[in-house]
């Protein structure tokens, strides 16, 4: 799955019609300014909840934490938000349907991973079913991790992703972020039919599938 | 098994079904499968438990054994609510449904190749997160 890195480099109209204008070019940072500050407090939020680390996002959202008063709002519609927020775990059916609402969101858009399976798959990595972190698929800024993370972690992430928006619109952050450590710490293991695969690897797994679960019934 | 469930011979099942039926046990619970391979018991086969009730008290549960390769009577014409359950051990255990109505996989995407429930499944095949 081949991302479009060159989507993050999405420009608003005005600019090109400041530049047009003669002596525009006098204007642009203060457009600009006014731009990334419209943009920073007006981060409207895409739940990608799919379990547990929903419910602390809806706890984010009301009274006790209050995401409004960032100008954060929560939307039932990708076709109105920002940022997705992919809190939970992702199965491999459910991958291309995640996909899909991304792709249904308007430019510019951002991605948080919320807690440990959206960004590694965590224990459930190794589940026939899991996808190993939604990097694989989605252009991730924030890692938020915790299971699930604290309201008060989802808020400090958003704030980062903030801080990220303004410092890149400076030119000041140009990297992606790094994918967290543990993400890169296993090894990949070689499918059924990969020609990596050893030869015994087979047999020695059936034996201990075969092992597990001995039952007389 | 601390209840004792009667296994029924697998050409029995739908008559047996039916008469449950007409005794009036109309509400369907589960039906669920596990796979015991051949190191096991001898045989490799399916397990399939189904478990219906009688509101508001009485519970009913009897079993199916399915040596694999072969197949056993589906109970949708007998049970209604049996169409998901059975897909959904078709899908996993891969258990085959003479006569089912619409039996094809239900939670895992069209295209997936093996039933991840059954022991001789490689646990740790790694997938592309893309299928």
């Amino acid at each position: 799955m081949a991302m479009n890195e060159d989507k993050e480099r999405f420009e608003h109209p005005v600019y090109s019609v400041l530049e047009q204008v003669p002596g525009g070019g006098v204007g642009l940072t203060t457009v600009d300014r006014l731009l990334t500050w419209g943009v920073t407090n007006a981060l409207w939020l895409f739940p990608m909840a799919t379990s547990c680390c929903g419910i602390e996002f809806m706890a984010t959202a009301c009274s006790r934490f209050d995401l409004d008063r960032i100008g954060t709002i929560a939307r039932g519609s990708p076709r109105q938000c920002d940022v997705m927020v992919v809190a939970g775990t992702i199965t491999v059916k459910m991958a291309p349907r995640v996909k899909r609402l991304w792709d249904e969101m308007p430019e510019p858009k951002w991605v948080i991973a919320m807690g440990s399976c959206a960004i590694s798959g965590d224990f459930y990595r190794d589940i026939y079913s899991v996808v190993p972190g939604v990097d694989t698929f989605l252009p991730v800024d924030v890692y938020v991790p915790g299971c699930p993370p604290n309201p008060e972690q989802l808020l400090m992430g958003l704030h980062r992703l903030k801080e990220k928006i303004e410092r890149r619109r400076r030119g000041e952050w140009v990297e992606r972020d790094p994918a967290p450590v543990a993400a890169g710490l296993r090894v990949p293991f070689p499918r059924i039919g990969d020609p990596d695969r050893e030869p015994d690897m087979d047999a020695e797994q059936l034996a201990a599938a075969m092992a597990i679960g001995k039952h007389n019934g | 098994m601390a209840e004792d469930v009667p296994l029924i011979p697998r050409e029995d099942v739908e008559s047996y079904a039916r008469a449950r039926l007409a005794e009036g046990y109309d509400y369907f619970v589960y039906c669920a499968a596990a796979h015991y391979p051949a190191s096991d018991t001898g045989v490799d086969r399916v397990l399939v438990e189904y478990r219906v009730r009688r509101l508001p008290k009485d519970m009913l549960a009897f079993r199916v054994e399915v040596p694999t390769g072969e197949t056993t009577p589906s109970l949708v014409g007998v049970w209604a609510g049996a169409d998901w359950q059975e897909r959904e051990q078709y899908d996993l255990v891969g258990v085959v449904f003479a006569g089912h109505p619409d039996l094809r996989r239900i939670m895992l995407p069209e295209d997936w190749e093996g039933h991840p429930l059954r022991r001789d499944y490689a646990i740790e095949t790694r997938h592309p997160p893309w299928r």
